[in-house]
């Protein structure tokens, strides 16, 4: 048992010990070392200015020869004791040599910066894009940007920049931190137990197995069970939370990965958001397109489905998708192991079932069969990088052009994530008319029971709890629709054309207004 | 010209990218230092009746706390009428108005100590909204008037008329280097205040009146912002005086640093803007007569409140010509945080009043807004003269609406926006193309006035300083550019050091756009009377007597550090070799420069005048795609010519232009200030407030500037840059209208800004027929 946290930081070995274990990860890289091209703006990561590196070694065989595997997080809201075993890199160790790296040399030349203190977060955002070779479009760089906020520029000289990076100069980050000795070590740190005590009682304990973390939940009834720390380290930064004692998942093995199981895709808890996405974008397509909209890469680098489930807000952007496919949660005690149906596992507002030694194990989705399809839905203030108004998941089986079954689940309209029975009711077994369709997303309207808040009026919930499945309709059935793509990804614009800016490329794009199209099957 | 003009990477663009430029929270804490915070007022209004500090102050590690009996000097501020009190003394006006300041060892202890203070007040009637205040009469200072010619008349002479209100929304700056002051004390009372500021010298004096000492005690510096917008004009002063109280008392460095979430929530912001109009026009689209107010959201004091109105009231007209027209404008009270500078300064408030009036022309006479906009625009012989009184000259605006229509494909882009809306279910696209002309130089005559101080040392490398502070803009490359050209010497040679009230005194903000007008002249007055005196020892080392060449000061050149008399260019001496013969001869190589720009004035009481040295124009095209069941809009093509004169740093410019645009994009189609009902400002964080992301930016952005050589009052024929292109992000706004108006014609007219997915969504309920969306009843947030 470790009683300190262990990491890299730009390459150099480096312990954490006492308080300084609770201290979010931009605090101990700009107060304690000095680091202080990391900058703090909104403190809840929703803005990327903070954004570093985090390598982590990955075992051989799994998905190659082993080494690091790095990612861009918000290290505002990570706290200093989940970067044991990790090895984390911060602008200041992405100098090549004493010049600038290719992309720095491009985001000065190109007046990627203005004011600055953005830019240290977007050049480390681009490093982790490009570092490892992957195909680096405007595209990709808008995408991988999401969660890069900046005030000056307008973006178009960032954009530009990254393009034009020479990418043949850029050095991987493996070739600037050689991976052989550096996993290594990462890795039988991983393998040690930790246990941190600090000031007023504050103590941290990271389990390496399951069971020992069930052990200590347990015991420690209240303490803070930590994964990503996306949400929790937002509450903490805001001090409407304390935390005293702590559980850190990072280590645990069993938690880790996204495998698909026959006609399913299993997530297990600690699996990252982007996990889930790279699994999604080939399993469950319908998910994968959704969840390029959901977070910025920044938090989907940290955040896992576990920890959204369990957070267990109603305008979680996962749950109305796992309520229709008809998610199932392994759920991981002392006592044993179980599986809860995804309906079964809130019992109210931000409540789950668990029992005081339970942990979520991993989530269990079933794919779509031959003639099922799902589509999903967010609308927020800002297409990227927000919280939901209004969540929805619509799930349908046909057969012979009737609606056998449907599923409809909303989140951001009630207290927890809601199916619309009376509306499903109303649908199922009948073909889908847009008659139909008005008269479910009547039903809807009358069942949800928003609230008024700031991301939008109760009026407003209301009417997109009917509109969507309208919308719905019109997208599928009713000769084509869909999304803009900011990217000019392209998709049907509801004329029934295609707008010729690009490739198709959702499943849920219908070119032929002729032609009745439901949402291409899935999986 | 050997840098003027040339795209030259921004002058701190190479720390930026590594993280090296220091801001001030970056600075390691000296030895000593507190940390500064303050015990925030929790009502909006409302009567201090216990303010007990017992408990705060007995928190281990609290090392100060003053109330406003504790201020030395003056407790009383503000820019231009001193009706803010920093501490409060008996009657709270905003949520979070300082209660209390505390030094404490650390940020904890801080937290602490504000949880542990007891306060109890009694809650006062409170006002918020425009509507609210206009109901209680509630203004700050009288009523402000501009006219021209006789309305009545004109309404007379119009064939129809339209007359509405529109509500324009505020906007949080949303810089993303939160306020922050470090003050250390010196000797005999005297301290040094690093701030991030756009106003160093106004720190200074605020700072120097809050302590009861000589503006000469104090030295503000200010090495550089991560972002200031007009946020850093007036309101970087607060977080400095506290951090100076403190550190006067407890004789240690104190650092105030704002949390995001609190520099929004008790900081100004853009002035939202009620618009009341009465327009008439002929049938061909003229505007005959235009009634028009506007009442502006100041906030809980004046702060610049007056000059944003006259500025927005200085813009009512934006591009075109108003024959007859009244402009009455008054500033409301309420209890928000007092409302404050913002890129635009009120011309885009005013702007967006004017071209709201132009569109519900177009709507009325159903015809394209665009002809309504041109049929309007300010003429080059004649109908050239603005409402207040000012000829422009150099009038490029018709020249601009004619290219963009040509190059943006308009016609043909309207016929198929219009095919488009008639045929898809699910969507509405819409286009507009508007225009900004916007005044250049301070509307306070005073205030158009700069000094530099130009440094050369032996070896021929050069110091400049300014009042001018740098934000991102570039001020600080423009003006390394100035001096490298005017003293002839390598971009490279020239460095620009920290802002510094005892190396400039009594300086302008940087804002108005005229940063670089004003420094940058200065800064090329001290360059010209440096090289004077140098090419009189220079002509002395180029003379060659006995080859007949006498020594003429006036024939010496300053050319890319050689210096060479024109009638022996091949001979040369080196710029740092006549510096150190300079020296040697007892010649001064430090001038202090100076620029008032000549010829503006403006009579407020009279509303006439010609304030503005010239205009920076431009126009944009943009077209939005709307989604009928949701709301949601996305931009999808921005076309957009610029006239910025001759760019002194065209990659520069272009960043202003692209990146003020977005902004002005931001405000008037996303970013939406939600208020709780006791004043609580509850999207407080980008959680809840959402500045553009860069998906939110269009791919197809086509961006260039107008060939335009004939601005020669300025500097180098530059044009100034900063806030203009904010203005025509109103066309995304415009767009939305557009858009709305394909399903309903009365929705579109007066769409409040900003156009979020919730309004168009209740502006499209008046189109809905059960299958196209819309929303029932409008229940504002």
């Amino acid at each position: 048992m470790r009683d300190h946290v262990l990491l890299h930081i730009n390459g150099r070995p480096t312990t954490v010990a006492g308080d300084d274990a609770f201290l979010t990860l931009s605090d101990l890289l700009r107060k304690r070392q000095r680091l202080t091209g990391t900058k703090v703006v909104c403190a809840e990561g929703d803005c990327g200015s903070c954004a570093v590196l985090i390598g982590r070694p990955v075992p051989a065989g799994d998905c190659g020869p082993g080494g690091m595997r790095y990612a861009a997080v918000a290290s505002c809201i990570q706290i200093a004791f989940q970067l044991d075993g990790a090895h984390v890199v911060t602008v200041e160790g992405l100098r090549d040599g004493r010049g600038l790296n290719p992309i720095q040399q491009s985001m000065a030349a190109c007046h990627g910066a203005q004011c600055g203190f953005c830019t240290p977060g977007i050049v480390v955002s681009l490093y982790g894009l490009m570092h490892d070779g992957r195909p680096a479009g405007a595209a990709a760089v808008r995408r991988e940007l999401a969660g890069n906020l900046c005030r000056c520029t307008g973006y178009e000289a960032i954009v530009k920049a990254a393009v034009t990076t020479d990418r043949a100069a850029l050095k991987s980050l493996d070739a600037l931190y050689p991976p052989g000795p550096l996993a290594a070590d990462l890795t039988a740190a991983a393998a040690e137990e930790v246990r941190v005590a600090a000031s007023n009682g504050r103590s941290v304990y990271k389990p390496t197995t399951a069971a020992a973390a069930c052990r200590f939940r347990a015991e420690h009834s209240d303490c803070s069970v930590v994964a990503g720390a996306t949400d929790l380290g937002v509450v903490y930064n805001k001090r409407t939370r304390p935390i005293t004692v702590a559980l850190s998942l990072n280590s645990v093995a069993e938690f880790r990965g996204v495998r698909r199981d026959g006609n399913a895709l299993y997530v297990g808890s600690g699996a990252t958001l982007s996990d889930l996405e790279r699994a999604a974008a080939e399993h469950l397509p319908e998910l994968g397109r959704f969840m390029a909209w959901f977070g910025s890469p920044l938090i989907k680098n940290a955040g896992t489905l576990g920890g959204n489930l369990v957070t267990g807000s109603p305008i979680g952007d996962t749950l109305p998708a796992l309520t229709v496919l008809g998610a199932e949660i392994d759920v991981v005690g002392t006592a044993g192991t179980g599986r809860v149906p995804i309906g079964a596992f809130y019992a109210g507002y931000r409540k789950t079932v668990l029992r005081p030694d339970e942990l979520v194990a991993g989530i269990r989705i079933p794919l779509p069969a031959a003639g099922e399809a799902v589509k999903l839905y967010k609308v927020s203030r800002r297409k990227d990088l927000d919280i939901s108004t209004f969540g929805a998941a619509i799930w349908t089986r046909q057969t012979n052009g009737t609606l056998a079954d449907v599923r409809i689940a909303y989140g951001g309209v009630g207290p927890m994530v809601l199916r619309m029975t009376r509306a499903e009711d109303a649908l199922r077994g009948k073909a889908p008319t847009l008659a139909r369709f008005e008269a479910a997303g009547e039903l809807a309207a009358q069942d949800v029971t928003p609230i008024t808040d700031v991301r939008g009026s109760e009026a407003y919930r209301r009417a997109l709890a009917r509109n969507i499945l309208v919308k719905y309709w019109h997208e599928t059935t009713g000769g084509g629709g869909g999304e803009d793509d900011h990217d000019g990804g392209g998709t049907g614009d509801g004329t029934g054309e295609g707008n010729g800016r690009g490739a198709v490329s959702n499943t849920d794009d219908a070119t032929d207004s002729r032609r009745p199209v439901i949402a291409a099957s899935v999986g | 010209m050997a840098s003027i003009g040339k795209d030259i990477a921004h002058d701190s663009a190479a720390t930026h990218v590594t993280g090296e430029s220091v801001f001030l929270d970056d600075l390691a804490p000296l030895a000593g230092e507190l940390v500064a915070g303050f015990v925030p007022s929790p009502l909006a209004h409302g009567r201090l009746r216990r303010l007990d500090l017992s408990a705060a102050a007995a928190v281990p590690g609290v090392v100060a706390i003053l109330t406003s009996k504790d201020v030395p000097g003056h407790n009383h501020f503000g820019p231009a009428v001193k009706d803010e009190v920093l501490l409060v003394e008996d009657e709270a006006v905003f949520i979070g108005q300082p209660l209390a300041v505390i030094a404490a060892e650390s940020a904890s202890v801080l937290h602490a100590a504000v949880k542990a203070a007891v306060v109890e007040m009694d809650e006062l009637p409170e006002l918020f909204s425009i509507d609210e205040a206009l109901a209680a009469g509630a203004f700050i200072g009288s009523p402000r008037h501009m006219a021209r010619g006789n309305l009545a008349a004109g309404f007379a002479a119009a064939d129809r008329t339209v007359e509405g209100t529109l509500d324009i929304g505020g906007q949080e700056h949303f810089y993303l280097e939160s306020q922050v002051a470090i003050a250390v004390p010196g000797e005999q009372g005297q301290m040094v205040v690093h701030s991030s500021t756009q106003h160093p010298s106004e720190v200074q004096m605020m700072v120097a009146e809050v302590l009861g000492v000589p503006f000469n005690h104090i030295v503000c510096v200010c090495k550089r912002m991560g972002g200031g917008f007009g946020g850093k004009e007036t309101q970087a002063a607060q977080p400095a005086m506290m951090a100076a109280l403190l550190a006067a008392r407890t004789g240690r460095p104190v650092r105030f640093v704002y949390t995001k979430d609190d520099d929004m929530r008790w900081t100004g912001k853009r002035h939202p803007f009620k618009a009341v109009y009465k327009a008439g026009f002929t049938m061909d689209g003229r505007l005959t007569a235009v009634d028009l107010k506007l009442y502006s959201n100041g906030g809980c004091s004046t702060d610049l409140s007056f000059a944003v109105l006259e500025r927005a009231m200085l813009h009512s007209d934006n591009a075109y010509y108003l024959p007859a027209v009244k402009i009455e404008g008054r500033v409301c009270r309420t209890n928000l945080p007092s409302n404050t500078a913002f890129r635009g300064f009120g011309g885009p408030q005013g702007i967006a009043a004017i071209e709201n009036v132009l569109a519900a022309v177009a709507a009325d006479l159903g015809v394209d807004p665009l002809d309504v906009r041109q049929a309007n625009c300010y003429g080059i012989a004649d109908r050239n003269v603005t409402h207040y009184g000012q000829l422009i000259r150099n009038n490029v605006l018709p020249e601009l609406f004619a290219a963009l229509r040509a190059e943006c494909d308009y016609d043909a882009r309207r016929a198929a926006i219009a095919q488009f809306n008639e045929r898809s279910a699910t969507h509405l696209k819409g286009m507009a193309l508007s225009a900004v002309k916007f005044g250049i130089s301070f509307t306070r005559r005073t205030m158009n006035q700069a000094n530099a101080l130009v440094n050369v040392y032996q070896d021929g490398s050069v110091i400049v300083t300014t009042g001018a502070t740098e934000m991102g803009q570039g001020v600080n490359t423009r003006i390394r550019q100035v001096v490298a050209d005017e003293l002839g010497v390598a971009y490279a040679a020239v460095l620009v050091a920290a802002t510094a009230t005892d190396k400039n005194n009594n300086t302008s903000p940087t804002a108005a756009s005229a940063g670089t007008d004003l420094n940058g002249a200065a800064a090329a007055d001290a360059c010209r009377r440096i090289r004077e005196r140098m090419a009189a020892v220079a002509a002395g080392m180029l003379a060659r007597p006995d080859d007949g060449l006498a020594a003429e000061p006036a024939r010496v050149r300053f050319e890319e550090n050689r210096v060479y008399d024109e009638r022996a260019p091949d001979r040369a001496v080196s710029f740092a070799a006549v510096c150190c013969q300079a020296y040697e001869q007892r010649v001064s190589l430090g001038e202090r420069g100076f620029y008032a720009t000549p010829g503006v004035d403006f009579n407020r009481e009279t509303g006439r005048g010609s304030p503005f040295l010239y205009y920076t124009n431009g126009v944009a095209c943009t077209e939005v795609t709307i989604d009928r069941f949701t709301g949601e809009l996305a931009v999808t093509r921005v076309d957009l010519i610029m006239d910025v004169g001759k760019p002194l740093n065209p990659g520069i410019d272009r960043g202003q232009v692209v990146g003020g645009f977005v902004q002005g994009m931001g405000w008037a189609t996303a970013e939406e200030l939600v208020y709780g009902p006791k004043g609580q400002l509850l999207s407080n964080s980008p959680t809840t407030y959402k500045i553009p992301g860069v998906a939110d930016v269009p791919t197809d952005l086509n961006v260039r500037f107008l060939d335009n050589p004939n601005n020669d009052v300025s500097l180098y024929r530059s044009k100034a840059v900063g806030e203009p292109p904010l203005v025509l992000g109103l066309s995304a706004w415009l767009a939305a209208k557009d858009a709305v108006r394909h399903a309903d014609q009365a929705a579109a007219r007066d769409l409040a800004l900003p156009a979020t997915g919730e309004r168009l969504l209740i502006a499209l309920a008046g189109a809905r027929n059960g299958s196209r969306g819309g929303i029932e009843e409008s229940v504002p947030a």
